[in-house]
């Protein structure tokens, strides 16, 4: 409930305040959006699981989100960025599709 | 279902750890749940009931955290489709007014020629040998190719044999070379081909399957203008030797070839005539 009410703010603040990103910034934007997918979809497999923990969803957030960042404009600085965001993605969306299995299988019990 | 990595001895050889035995895309299915849950809980759970787990104003904040992230990732996605959008329009109103311009130019060339030509002629006027010139330039633009030329001849058309089974039976470049010269020799003053105009620097030659006159590609029927008397012109044709090779070519190859006296033929000026070797005074080559 309180999850819900923050994933609302935070949608509502976005597209009020349309925040400008910077140029340097913008290539990471949607890595970034993907990494954060997984923590969150993570999370609700956690909280369904029955071992969600504050601290550990806080970490896990940022740290997914960093790395995604860090490894794009690696590859960026060495001329793979676009192979590497391939393999974030990649792993990523695997990680993602499993994690929703798990939380399909404890919301329909199927 | 929280994944164990244990590295448990067994009969003294040592487990490789489960990454390297699961292969890359089964341990990324096993391990999608970061693991730090599971140490979490069972170290907070030793030894006590099992709670249930409650999200806090960390969650809430992070949570947020992901909604503005989203809200303004799309904000930024749409802005640059639009941005995008827009390029096309302007690239689009950009090639209409470049050929606009084109369009425009090629006008105003034609207007300048046109008045480079009269204002020729009227330079030319002034003086008695400039008159002299006059003359002799058209009579040579004339032959040259260089002007239009308007006045009466005849008109031959000629093309391959309707049931051609070889290329004897086609009209070859050096049918149509032999056709032009033959009207020359019989006193044609100026001749074109489909239309492109001879001059005395014009090439017929055989392309591939198709003739190029001028580099430019025919194909058949043929129609051969020649200015020049349309009265002696057809007797004139045939006495010459590639005339009277033409009316072989007609009935031993069955080639079409028809030749009609005209009126009044319009022949344009040949396009690419170059000056060769003149040039104005001071200006390098």
């Amino acid at each position: 409930m309180i999850a819900g009410l923050g994933l609302l703010v935070g949608i509502i603040l976005g597209l009020m305040l349309q925040p400008d990103v910077p140029l340097w910034l913008e290539p990471y934007l949607p890595i970034a959006v993907v990494a954060a997918l997984d923590a969150v979809f993570g999370a609700l497999r956690a909280f369904l699981d029955g071992i969600f923990d504050d601290k550990v969803f806080v970490i896990s957030f940022i740290s997914n989100v960093l790395i995604a960042a860090l490894i794009v404009y690696l590859g960026d600085k060495l001329g793979v960025g676009g192979q590497l965001s391939t393999g974030v993605i990649v792993v990523l969306g695997i990680r993602i599709f499993s994690n929703v299995a798990a939380i399909r299988r404890h919301i329909f019990h199927a | 279902m929280a994944p164990e990595h244990t590295r448990s001895t067994t009969g003294g050889t040592t487990e490789l750890p489960p990454q390297a035995t699961m292969g890359l895309l089964n341990y990324l299915t096993a391990h999608s749940l970061d693991e730090d849950y599971a140490h979490v809980s069972q170290r907070q759970n030793a030894g006590r009931e099992p709670q249930q787990p409650r999200a806090g104003l960390a969650a809430l904040v992070i949570l947020g955290l992901f909604g503005l992230l989203v809200a303004t990732a799309a904000v930024q996605t749409s802005r640059n489709a639009g941005s995008e959008a827009d390029g096309n329009k302007q690239l689009a109103t950009q090639i209409t007014a470049r050929s606009a311009q084109v369009d425009a130019r090629r006008s105003r060339v034609t207007s300048l020629r046109a008045e480079v030509d009269q204002l020729n002629t009227q330079f030319l006027q002034t003086t008695a040998q400039g008159r002299q010139l006059t003359g002799r330039l058209s009579r040579l633009g004339v032959r040259t190719g260089s002007t239009a030329v308007t006045g009466p001849g005849v008109r031959v058309v000629v093309d391959d044999n309707p049931n051609a089974t070889g290329s004897t039976q086609r009209v070859l470049d050096r049918d149509l070379q032999k056709l032009a010269n033959a009207l020359w020799a019989s006193g044609a003053e100026a001749i074109s081909i489909n239309g492109l105009r001879l001059s005395n620097l014009s090439a017929i030659r055989q392309g591939g399957s198709a003739i190029t006159v001028n580099g430019r590609s025919l194909s058949g029927p043929y129609t051969v203008l020649a200015v020049g008397d349309r009265d002696s012109l057809p007797a004139r044709f045939v006495e010459t030797t590639h005339g009277s090779a033409w009316l072989d070519y007609q009935s031993t190859y069955g080639l079409e070839f028809e030749m009609t006296t005209e009126a009044s033929l319009k022949l344009p000026a040949a396009n690419g005539l170059k000056l060769r070797y003149a040039r104005t005074p001071g200006e390098s080559r």
